[in-house]
């Protein structure tokens, strides 16, 4: 057998120029319907003129080692892969109980509506397993996303790990994100009234608020 | 989405894979971003037929690779093998898959039915429509008129255009406009005065500095993506500096290390300043003083150096940092420090735009951003603002005989609106006609263009294109009901650029040629014939065959005639390759500095200019006689520079800066001598916007801008680029907005002297004082139902995706319903970014 | 605003199921408390009313869900057997076979009472007891399971607390009180029977108590949260200052709570401390039992909802 792998991502945000390759890609890769994203990049604006900053943050499914959308599934549905930790969605024994949909602390998963299942990212298994990158990371315009095996010492993820500061989304949640940032921001719209300077944060997608 | 039951084919499918599988994801562990142009099924599991082609939705084309599965183009990824692209691929590329795929998409030839743009529409046989538009074409030729026919195109380009090009010659018209004003032709005619050709490349690769005026290079840019990656490359892999000057924060002002806000129209003034301040502090000196010796910088081709560094240190004199804050509202020191950096760090890159050149000064603004690049040694030169370089196709050149053209005078504009209109003024097209008294075409075709849309005065184009006794004919060649469309009387449909062929030629940017084809994924869907095919068509049917049919065949046809492409295998290797470029080729830098065989400049037919220092061929420009070149001189005869051999520099006849639209010296010309013909200021030159110098109180600057997943009017019913941006509020800077009591999302009424609009405020400090900014994208009011919630004629109901479209109530406003269609007075550019608007709550 | 996964089926399932579980339990353990309902003042008639209502809201509740499912929604009409295929430690797959388990003890167990004359004692009386020692833990636990299918969840800091189960609970207890009491009153003779009015104080008293109980906790609830930092804090302000307040306020804590807690008092009291014979007329005691299943709607409807429109801080 081949030895497990463990997939992750580092999302290098020096490099993300916030061009949406990677948003519109994974849409067409994966033919997300109208409506719903599995990946999607944020605005964040922020200062007074003429100190004004914009930063990018790209999101996607974490591959939580500890995914909370899996342990709350009643049916199984989901769950976490062995072989290379990516967790999956079985869209043919999922209910659309929407459970995991309201257990993910980062949003990330909808009721896909041709399916009626759960659905979120996968880090492109259909692509990973046939020796590709992901389809994000194929694009990626500024080469922000850096993809690989974190078993593999060699790997170009295990050495971005290795060489970077890196920082998680809500590490609090204790999900273990599989899915690093380099130089994320992680301003939130809460600290404009905190900071008194003005905050504005673009989902660029339905559910502007975000998640 | 994936079940257990494909997931088992999915393991089997890449266990069939065996060793490309493997292969692959060894490469996945060297290369974060690679996909040896494969992909597989999400549902299947399957590998989907991938076929090598280009991406057409901006003029950047890069090569690209599209996956068809069940017959339909599911997927467009980039092309790992080539050099200006190295396989990665924007938004709008991917989002290009929705283009054949469009429910509204214009799949047969249309007759208008009811009265012009009622909407009323029949199908009609290619047989038919063809044979109307050659009935109409072949009164015009016996009746010896032929320029009334006019062919007005947009981004046609490469084998498309010299097809097309062959046909309007062999018809005999030369009433052909372009779209060219209302793009970037500001900026290549000030090329055109300054290194004598346009199109500037930017070596990112090499560079250490890189200073912008105007460009949106990661959102935009005529060379996209083989630029924006290179610079994000540079930004953070080598800490190159990048400031950029812009009126709003773009996302290329977000990304540099320093983002200056600039009063809309002074990008001139600040770029003035920082020549004061390189020539008053000897920043020059180096590669900058070392370049002067290729440059014109006085009245005299032959000046020394140092009575150049003198003209020019006069000249720049009065234009200092302070004086330049007060008109641009940036501080003097940070004029002074930015042009310091710029100067002594080597080498550096000033990159421009639009923002800096779609203005009334514009023809200066870029001028004097040459010149900077000129004194400080940044010239064509590895890490600098370098001549573009791209492949050289050889195409089969149809028949010989060809009528001398006859052509209407309503491309540029009325008479001296412009003084060197180079790209002629596209969008005082419709103007002239309805003046009529240059006379008017009988036929008005246009192809790859919107004129209804894409240029200012929006009423005014429709109420022109409208009325039948201005624009008796008018067909519009077309994959999409556009705005234009819907007040055409014929509708020619075009394939989408993922099924046509094209030989294409971008330039690179790593200044390596890279030869390229477009080969269509799919068979054109319904009825549809690229235009370059029906060019043929038409022609033989008007009994002058072009000696090609069609466009696959002259694509052949040049794959067989371009040495470097015929020699790895011709056509049959770009099919199955889709890209080349020769691996030993090394890039091109200082091509000005190629020595000229004397044999050449020898010849009997070449004259020496002792006026200009230029070597040139009187016979190739149809001068009578030796003497006759001699007297009449270079500069002062007409098309002289198609003649240009080569000039004198010192003892040396050097290839210099090649002229292809003026008489330049093949000097790089800071001192042009035929601005100073023209009676204008021969050096860059100080000049205000006019209707910025008189503002009102409260009168702000509109601007304009493009996002980066969207293409001008032509993607937005790709869904999947609308979904993510599809209003274009207005953005207003705090400041302004509270004086106007107008808070975020507030409804606004922003009117100029042409028209007025009702929108959304965006209140963000992200844009700099007095300015509005409005993208171009949206507001449509056709296009189709992504676009505008308007269907378009015969569209279809297939797509479920119709039944989700979450943005019916937030389609924006298009701004160009108040901007006027003025030119810049020199090169007849469009002032997109020049119109005063009032702005108040609605 | 965040969306709203869960919608009107999700709450109606939570309320209802609430309901019929309280219902059950409060009948079960009026029966045994009681010895099986043979001693005068057993309250057999209560818990009749309890058992016979017990099972169909918790039916309907359960049929109601299947609606929001999915799989239902894309037209796979069975796809949710899958349920009943597995079980794992996610708190909707134990509640699904309590629930599952739930509904046929109950139906059981209305069924001993639906017979031409039920008295204690009668031919069903030792299956029913038998029934009845079931029903007390499993009306417990599908009320608490409510609250514990979305206290489970850190995403959703507003329900992510061991309380809202304890809360869920007391609620569906009061809520089955009410239910029965309303079911008798609207169905019951009208004599003023002895008997009758004895167990009607009984019950409206432990229902006062239940009130004031579910009062504490929710006072518990809001302070406890109140007096964290960060995201519960922040959750809830959504009921103390933010979208939800005065719903939570006027429409929960006053309309379910407050004002029929002081109703009941006002007829309780007398014979809590005066002996007083306890009369309520029908028609208030009909208001007051609609105020209390308003409340309970009320819970879960604001619950359900600010869980989704609120979420973690940060990023
Ligand atoms: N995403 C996308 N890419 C494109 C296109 C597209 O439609 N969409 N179109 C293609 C075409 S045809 C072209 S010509 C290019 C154009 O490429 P660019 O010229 O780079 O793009 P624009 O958005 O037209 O203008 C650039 C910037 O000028 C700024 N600006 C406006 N006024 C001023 C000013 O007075 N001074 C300064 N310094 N800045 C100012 C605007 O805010 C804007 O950010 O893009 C090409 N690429
Ligand atoms: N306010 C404002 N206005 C602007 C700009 C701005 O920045 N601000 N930018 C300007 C610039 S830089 C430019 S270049 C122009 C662009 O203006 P245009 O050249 O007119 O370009 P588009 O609007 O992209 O597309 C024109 C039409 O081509 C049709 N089309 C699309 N694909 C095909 C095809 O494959 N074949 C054929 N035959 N037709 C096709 C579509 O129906 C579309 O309506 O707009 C200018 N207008
Ligand atoms: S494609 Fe890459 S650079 Fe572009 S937004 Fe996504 S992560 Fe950022
Ligand atoms: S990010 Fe959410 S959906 Fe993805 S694994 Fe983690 S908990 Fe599950
Ligand atoms: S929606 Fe599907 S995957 Fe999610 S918890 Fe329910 S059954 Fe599991
Ligand atoms: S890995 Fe695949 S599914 Fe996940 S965000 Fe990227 S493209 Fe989408
Ligand atoms: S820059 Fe983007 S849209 Fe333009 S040709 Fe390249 S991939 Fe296509
Ligand atoms: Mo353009």
């Amino acid at each position: 057998a081949t030895p497990a792998k463990r997939y992750a991502m580092v999302i290098d945000t020096r490099k993300c120029v916030g061009c949406h390759a990677c948003s519109v890609s994974c849409k067409t890769e994966n033919d997300v319907p109208l409506g719903e994203t599995r990946s999607w990049v944020e605005y964040i604006e922020k200062g007074d003129f003429p100190e004004v900053r914009r930063s990018f943050l790209p999101r996607l499914c974490n591959q939580c080692e500890k995914p909370q959308c899996v342990s709350v599934c009643p049916t199984g549905a989901t769950y976490k892969r062995k072989e290379d930790g990516i967790v999956v969605i079985d869209s043919n024994v999922c209910i659309g109980c929407k459970y995991c949909v309201q257990a993910c602390p980062y949003g990330m998963r909808f009721i896909n509506p041709t399916t009626g299942a759960a659905d979120k990212c996968d880090f492109c298994l259909h692509r990973v397993e046939n020796g590709l990158v992901p389809a994000c990371v194929n694009t990626c315009q500024g080469k922000a996303r850096i993809f690989g095996d974190l078993n593999d010492p060699d790997s170009v993820v295990s050495k971005a790990v290795r060489a970077n500061a890196l920082t998680v989304l809500r590490p609090e949640m204790g999900t273990g994100p599989m899915v690093f940032y380099i130089d994320a921001d992680h301003t939130d719209a809460r600290d404009a009234a905190r900071l008194g300077t003005y905050v504005r944060i673009e989902t660029n997608r339905r559910q502007q608020e975000r998640v | 989405m994936l079940n257990r039951r494909n997931f088992f084919k999915l393991s089997a499918a890449s266990a069939a894979a065996g060793v490309a599988g493997t292969m692959t994801l060894k490469q996945a562990k060297a290369l974060p971003a690679w996909n040896g142009g494969k992909d597989f099924s999400h549902k299947t599991g399957r590998q989907r037929k991938a076929v090598p082609s280009a991406c057409l939705q901006c003029v950047t084309r890069c090569p690209n690779i599209a996956y068809v599965e069940d017959g339909r183009v599911v997927k467009i990824e980039g092309q790992p093998n080539s050099i200006r692209s190295e396989g990665v691929m924007c938004a709008k590329g991917q989002g290009g898959v929705n283009q054949p795929n469009d429910p509204d998409r214009v799949l047969y030839p249309l007759r208008r039915v009811g009265a012009r743009g009622e909407g009323k529409w029949k199908r009609v046989s290619w047989d038919e429509a063809l044979g109307e538009v050659t009935a109409r074409l072949q009164k015009l030729r016996d009746a010896g008129t032929p320029e009334k026919f006019m062919f007005h195109y947009g981004r046609m380009k490469a084998s498309t255009s010299k097809m097309v090009g062959e046909f309007l010659k062999t018809f005999g018209t030369g009433t052909i406009g372009n779209h060219t004003s209302i793009c970037e032709g500001g900026k290549w005619v000030a090329q055109e005065y300054t290194w004598g050709a346009h199109y500037d490349s930017w070596d990112f690769d090499n560079t250490r500095y890189v200073l912008n005026f105007g460009s949106n290079v990661l959102e935009a840019g005529t060379n996209h993506i083989p630029t924006s990656h290179r610079l994000i490359r540079a930004i953070t892999d080598r800490n190159v500096k990048l400031v950029t000057f812009d009126v709003r924060l773009s996302n290329t002002a977000a990304k540099s290390k320093e983002w200056v806000p600039v009063k809309p129209g002074a990008d001139l003034a600040v770029v003035l300043a920082m020549c004061n301040v390189v020539m008053n502090e000897d920043l020059y000196k180096g590669d900058g003083e070392a370049f002067l010796q290729y440059c014109k910088a006085t009245a005299k081709h032959d000046a020394t150096t140092a009575e150049k560094i003198a003209s020019l240190k006069a000249h720049f004199a009065p234009y200092t940092p302070q004086w330049a804050a007060k008109i641009s509202a940036v501080p003097a020191e940070t004029i002074a420090r930015i042009a310091r950096e710029f100067a002594t760090t080597h080498p550096a890159c000033v990159i421009s735009y639009r923002g800096a050149i779609a203005h009334y000064n514009g023809h200066d603004t870029e001028r004097a951003i040459q010149t900077l690049a000129a004194i400080t040694g940044n010239i064509d030169n590895p890490g600098g603002r370098c001549k573009a370089v791209g492949p050289k196709w050889h195409y089969p050149k149809g028949i010989s005989e060809k009528p001398k053209a006859r052509k209407l005078d309503i491309l540029d504009g009325p008479k001296g609106a412009a003084v060197s209109p180079n790209h002629h003024m596209s969008h005082n097209v419709l103007k002239m006609i309805k003046d009529g008294s240059n006379g008017r075409p009988d036929i008005y075709m246009t192809y790859m263009y919107t004129p209804v849309y894409a240029n200012g005065e929006v009423q005014e184009n429709i109420d022109i294109l409208k009325d039948e006794t201005l624009v008796p004919f008018f067909v519009s060649v077309n994959p999409f009901y556009d705005e234009s469309a819907a007040l055409a009387d014929l509708i020619l449909p075009e394939p989408t650029y993922t099924e046509r062929w094209d030989w294409e030629d971008m330039v690179s940017p790593t200044q390596v040629a890279e030869f390229y084809i477009r080969q269509p994924a799919i068979k054109p869907l319904g009825d549809c014939r690229d235009f370059a095919t029906v060019a043929c068509d038409l022609a033989e049917r008007l009994g002058t065959p072009l000696g090609f049919k069609t466009k696959e065949e002259f694509v052949r046809l040049s794959c067989e005639k371009t040495p470097e492409v015929a020699a790895v295998g011709g056509f049959e290797y770009m099919k199955a390759q889709g890209v080349y470029h020769d691996p030993k080729a090394k890039p091109r830098y200082h091509s000005y500095k190629v020595e000229v065989s004397p044999a050449a400049y020898q010849k009997d037919t070449v004259v020496y200019d002792p006026q200009s220092g230029v070597y040139w061929d009187w016979k190739k420009v149809h001068v009578v006689s030796r003497e006759e070149a001699l007297k009449k001189g270079y500069t002062h005869t007409k098309h002289a520079y198609k003649g240009y051999v080569g000039h004198r520099v010192g003892d040396k006849v050097y290839s210099g800066f090649k002229p292809d639209k003026v008489n330049t010296s093949g000097y790089f010309e800071i001192y042009s001598s035929i601005m100073e013909d023209k009676g204008l200021a021969p050096l860059p030159t100080w000049v205000g916007v006019p209707e910025h110098e008189n503002m009102g109180a409260d009168d702000m600057m509109l601007t304009t801008y493009k996002v980066a997943t969207q293409i001008h009017s032509r993607s937005q019913n790709c869904k999947f680029l609308t979904e993510v941006n599809h209003d274009n509020p207005a953005w207003i800077n705090p400041k302004d907005a509270q004086r106007r009591g107008i808070k975020d999302g507030d409804k606004v009424k922003i009117t100029s002297p042409v028209g007025g609009i009702e929108t959304e405020a965006k209140v963000t400090p992200a844009v700099n004082i007095g300015v509005v900014a409005i993208s171009h994208h949206f507001g449509h009011w056709q296009y189709g139902r992504y676009a505008s919630g308007h269907k378009a004629p015969e569209g279809r109901d297939d797509d479920p995706d119709l039944q989700r479209i979450w943005w019916k109530d937030d389609r924006g406003v298009h701004p160009n319903w108040m901007i006027a269609n003025s030119p810049d007075p020199i090169n007849g550019e469009l002032r997109w970014m020049d119109t005063v608007v009032q702005v108040r709550k609605a | 605003m965040h969306e709203l996964h869960w919608g009107l089926p999700v709450i109606l399932y939570l309320f209802l199921g609430g309901l019929g579980a309280g219902a059950g339990a409060v009948s079960a353990s009026v029966l045994l408390r009681s010895g099986g309902g043979d001693r005068p003042g057993s309250g057999f008639d209560i818990a009749r009313w309890g058992a016979l209502i017990a099972p169909f809201p918790v039916i309907v509740g359960t049929g109601m869900i299947v609606f929001e499912l999915g799989s239902f929604q894309a037209g796979n009409w069975f796809r949710f057997v899958n349920l009943f295929k597995v079980i794992n430690l996610s708190p909707m797959s134990i509640g699904t076979w309590l629930l599952s388990l739930f509904i046929l003890v109950s139906l059981a167990y209305a069924y001993t009472f639906f017979m031409k004359d039920p008295r204690p004692g009668d031919a069903r009386h030792s299956l029913r007891k038998m029934l009845a020692w079931a029903m007390v833990p499993l009306g417990v636990g599908v009320a608490l399971y409510t609250g514990i299918l979305l206290g489970a969840l850190p995403a959703r800091p507003f329900w992510n607390s061991p309380i809202l189960a304890l809360l869920f609970l007391v609620s569906a207890l009061s809520t089955g009180v009410a239910a029965i009491l309303l079911a008798r009153a609207i169905f019951r003779e009208a004599t003023h029977h002895q008997e009758v009015a004895r167990s009607t104080y009984l019950m409206t008293s432990s229902d006062l108590l239940l009130i004031a109980f579910e009062i504490a906790v929710v006072f518990l609830f809001i302070m406890y949260a109140h007096l964290t930092i960060g995201n519960t804090e922040a959750a809830v302000a959504v009921i103390l200052g933010g979208r939800l307040t005065s719903l939570f306020w006027l429409g929960f804590v006053a309309l379910g709570l407050a004002i029929p807690a002081a109703i009941e008092l006002k007829y309780v009291i007398p014979t809590l401390l005066y002996q007083k014979q306890y009369v309520m007329p029908r028609s208030i005691e009909i208001a007051v039992c609609t105020l209390v299943l308003i409340g309970g709607f009320m819970l879960r409807y604001i619950v359900v909802v600010a869980g989704q429109i609120t979420g973690p801080v940060g990023i």
